[in-house]
């Protein structure tokens, strides 16, 4: 409770002003500062022996019966019969003696009181004291512990993060109850102060990347931080990608899993979207679900991600190629179909096909904003108007409806919602290249993209790891997921060695554990 | 506040790495296999070709530990370009290694011409060959810009997708009943000295003495004893691999294979597959650009390197001074036919074997020489 009590002010800001003796002075200048709205609310009280004091703090900020309870133990002060009451001042007594709360910080200047307040503190002013006390009663009005809307599994836990970065953090430390837990707190932002938390294990994470993920998140200097996305944008290692260089999961048990195999979370205060770094491309294919229902099926599964990736990435620009430019690579009976269906389309394949994906980007961005009250108009507006009646229409043709509806149900295959949308990105500029050159040019395509996604690092680790290079032992939980008891390693890359998950294989049978511990101490 | 956000997306503490085995590994066979796999080589001794192909591997292996790694023994902390100055001094070293330069320019140039020739050739007829050859040089200039360790982790990654769809062809050329062994047969039936001809010294020159690039990049690799050991396994490898298409070719177009531009994609053509699995060259197309990709890449990687050893520039300059002189001197052919025919008639007999075998050669000896002068000198 201490840690996030911690006020600080910025070294390099202006010079402080102290607190006045007198405490209606010291009232005058917080309101100047914050005004005499009606949410900042200063009750003035009575102590014993005449003297003064007063209570302030921001309504919905502040937990009311929290508050209620600090009132209460300051008019009751001081109890009855207490010895050593003389020697004390008003002050001291408030501070070490009776309030009847869990966390409090002394405060010397009117900034940090204000800061205090502005955090959802209470604080509480004597007279004739140059100090306050700040008492912890930040509590605001926030959703609970839900499923998460994304991310979404048959089997697992069905809790998802909130916007509280407290809530994220007990969820964590819920699932990890580790002494090697560690979580540092920082603020970013001049003007949002948005608290930060760096989640790592302490044993487990390499000391270098968390070293660079502090350096990374000290180096920024903005106003404001009000996602982690604005996060992501400023700490990844490359901006110019279309692919996620950071992994983000609303889902604690991703989480956990990503700490434990090493892995930096970083959670910002107001979103439930928690940060992992650093990230492989294979991660983003990997579903929490994977883990706890029968590795056959998580493996048959990972097949049919890695399938649909490239589905959604190369469909339409394989139809383009192939019904423009090498028609001899279909089989007679269906070309003949598809020339015959194209006989009436007007437009070249490049353009049929752009006409569709971009209508059909549109609708799915409809789907996303619009009110959830209109969502079947969208539905027979999309479904009937664009696609039946075009192709009745002789607008496009039926082939290019299905190859569109396919590309855009497998890009929802993809776990990570970012890197379905990188796969989008890229469908475009092949089609494109596969309208003008063909086969040859969906190569040349592909042939960028892996010189892209060799060179793409995240936070030092190069970004195809465990294919390129090559980490044998990982390659246990990338296109297949072998068993947890033959999982005893942890996957290289972020994490310290030796890095034994578990220790002697507790299934019965047979396997080579010794082959295991060659393959994964490359990193 | 712009060098703030600068400084956070910065990497940090990233060093480039040395190459990996695994890598190093992948990269000559990649090479090696190149575009040659889709080819028949030394079609001169038709049956006989595969045998010509293994007589070649072996004296390329020959050539390989006796000179190449021997060298690379000799001075593990220099490339090829460094050893010709160490050992021949400035003014010939310098001679030497600008024709190194233009030798591995030539070499990437031939690669770029091929590749746009057959392009055009089998997958599209009516795009201009300037485009064609543009943008596959400014794919090699974006990836000679990321970097070797970039490159070869590329090679690393792909290795097992080229394989693989090899091995797949392979299978449903087996399976579909397309090889007729008897074309191969009777064995030597032109005598040994038909398959000895065609086997030196052109596939000495190409493919299996190109090895010599792996000078320019052996000193990268990660420092290990293991080295040449996995540096000879690729080859031999590669080399068995090569026969083993080449067998694959002529058994299953018998002479009909010394005719065609490319041969393999002429036998995937014949492939049917219980009338699904019909029209696959596309995968040929695949496995012919990325042969040539990463053959061009290393010889533009090789000249790069070379050139930086003597001429002071950037390296960003020196990438496009030699990009451009690759795309440009890919217009100095005609047509196909001189391209191959010079390639054949004049490169391969007198010209590669200078750069392949004779220079290393002589610095081989001289190597040996200065090693036992020095020797002697300690001695005493």
């Amino acid at each position: 409770m201490k840690k996030e009590l911690k006020i600080s002010i910025d070294a390099d800001a202006k010079e402080l002003t102290p607190l006045s003796k007198e405490l209606q002075q010291n009232i005058k200048m917080v309101t100047e500062e914050l005004g005499t709205e009606p949410d900042i609310i200063i009750r003035q009280l009575h102590l014993y022996k005449n003297s003064k004091a007063a209570l302030l703090y921001i309504a919905g900020m502040t937990d009311a019966n929290v508050v209620n309870l600090l009132v209460m133990s300051i008019v009751s002060e001081p109890p009855l019969g207490s010895e050593g009451q003389e020697e004390e001042s008003a002050f001291q007594t408030l501070m070490y003696r009776s309030l009847a709360i869990g966390g409090v910080q002394k405060l010397e200047s009117i900034d940090e009181v204000l800061l205090a307040m502005l955090e959802g503190n209470t604080v509480v002013m004597v007279d004739g004291s140059v100090e306050a006390i700040a008492a912890y009663t930040c509590g605001v009005d926030r959703r609970g512990v839900e499923e998460p809307s994304t991310q979404t599994v048959v089997r697992g836990p069905k809790e998802g993060f909130t916007e509280s970065l407290h809530t994220n953090t007990s969820l964590i430390r819920n699932k990890i109850k580790s002494t090697n837990l560690r979580m540092e707190y920082r603020i970013i932002g001049h003007q949002t102060r948005t608290t930060i938390a760096v989640v790592f294990m302490k044993n487990i994470a390499e000391e270098k990347v968390v070293q660079e993920v502090r350096r990374r998140l000290d180096a920024i200097d903005t106003d404001s931080i009000l996602e982690s996305g604005y996060i992501e944008e400023f700490i990844q290692d490359k901006t110019f990608t279309p692919f996620p260089l950071l992994q983000n999961s609303e889902r604690p048990d991703a989480v956990a899993a990503g700490l434990l195999e090493g892995q930096v979370a970083i959670i910002v205060d107001g979103t439930p979207f928690v940060l992992l770094a650093p990230v492989t491309f294979v991660k983003f294919f990997q579903s929490s679900e994977d883990y706890y229902q029968r590795y056959d099926i998580a493996t048959f599964l990972r097949i049919i991600r890695f399938g649909s990736f490239f589905a959604s990435m190369l469909l339409p620009s394989l139809y383009i190629a192939i019904t423009t430019f090498h028609q001899e690579m279909l089989p007679t009976q269906l070309l003949i179909s598809i020339a015959a269906q194209r006989e009436g389309v007007p437009f070249p394949a490049l353009i049929e096909a752009m006409i569709m994906e971009i209508t059909f980007e549109i609708l799915r961005e409809a789907g996303v904003r619009m009110p959830r009250i209109i969502g079947p108009a969208i539905s027979i507006v999309g479904a009937l108007v664009l696609g039946q009646s075009a192709v009745q229409a002789g607008l496009v043709s039926a082939a290019m409806v299905i190859v569109v509806s396919f590309t855009a149900i497998a890009s929802f295959v993809i776990p990570s919602v970012n890197m379905g949308t990188a796969a989008r990105l890229i469908r475009f500029a092949l089609m494109i290249l596969a309208g003008t050159f063909g086969v040859f040019g969906i190569l040349a395509g592909l042939m960028l993209l892996l010189t892209h996604l060799s060179a793409l690092r995240s936070f030092g680790l190069p970004y195809l790891t465990p294919i390129a290079p090559l980490v044998p032992g990982n390659l246990k939980d990338v296109f297949i997921r072998v068993p947890w008891w033959a999982m005893n390693k942890r996957p290289a890359g972020p994490n310290q060695n030796p890095s034994v998950r578990q220790g002697e294989p507790s299934s019965l049978t047979d396997k080579d554990a010794d082959s295991d511990k060659k393959g994964s101490d490359v990193e | 506040m712009f060098t703030a956000h600068e400084a956070a997306r910065s990497k940090g503490g990233v060093e480039l790495e040395r190459i990996s085995l695994n890598q190093l590994g992948s990269m000559i066979v990649l090479f090696l296999i190149g575009s040659s796999s889709l080819f028949l080589l030394a079609s001169d001794a038709a049956k006989d070709a595969w045998i010509a192909v293994f007589v070649g591997m072996l004296c390329g292996l020959i050539l390989l530990c006796g000179v190449n790694l021997a060298l690379f023994r000799l001075m593990p902390d220099k490339d090829l370009i460094e050893m010709i100055f160490e050992l021949l001094g400035k003014p010939i070293g310098f001679v030497i290694c600008i024709s190194y330069v233009l030798f591995f320019c030539y070499e990437s140039i031939r690669n770029v011409r091929e590749f746009g020739d057959l392009m055009i050739m089998y997958l599209l007829p009516q795009t201009p060959l300037a485009a064609l050859m543009l943008i596959i040089c400014l794919l090699a200039v974006y990836t000679v810009f990321h970097g070797l360790d970039v490159f070869f982790r590329m090679a690393e990654a792909i290795l097992p997708i080229v394989i693989g769809i090899y091995i797949i062809l392979f299978t449903l050329i087996a399976g579909s009943g397309l090889l007729h062994l008897e074309n191969l047969t009777p064995i030597f039936d032109d005598g040994f000295s038909t398959v000895w001809r065609a086997a030196f010294p052109e596939l000495i020159s190409f493919p299996f003495g190109e090895l010599i690039l792996f000078l320019m990049f052996w000193k990268h690799a990660a420092k290990d004893g293991k080295m040449t050991s996995l540096t000879v396994k690729c080859y031999l490898f590669s080399g068995c691999f090569i026969t083993i298409t080449n067998i694959f070719i002529y058994a299953g177009l018998g002479n009909l294979a010394g005719t065609v531009a490319i041969p393999l994609m002429q036998l995937t053509n014949l492939i049917e597959f219980s009338q699904f699995l019909e029209r696959i060259d596309p995968f040929v197309a695949l496995l012919l650009f990325t042969g040539v990709f990463f053959k061009l890449t290393a010889y533009y990687f090789g000249a790069v390197l070379a050139l930086s050893k003597f001429i002071k520039l950037p390296s960003k300059h020196i990438i496009i001074i030699v990009g451009a002189v690759i795309y440009f001197g890919s217009f100095m052919f005609r047509n196909y036919m001189e391209q191959v025919w010079l390639g054949f008639q004049y490169n391969v007999k007198y010209h590669f074997p200078l750069f392949q075998i004779v220079v290393p050669v002589v610095l081989l000896m001289l190597a040996v020489i200065r090693r036992r002068r020095n020797e002697k000198v300690l001695t005493e």
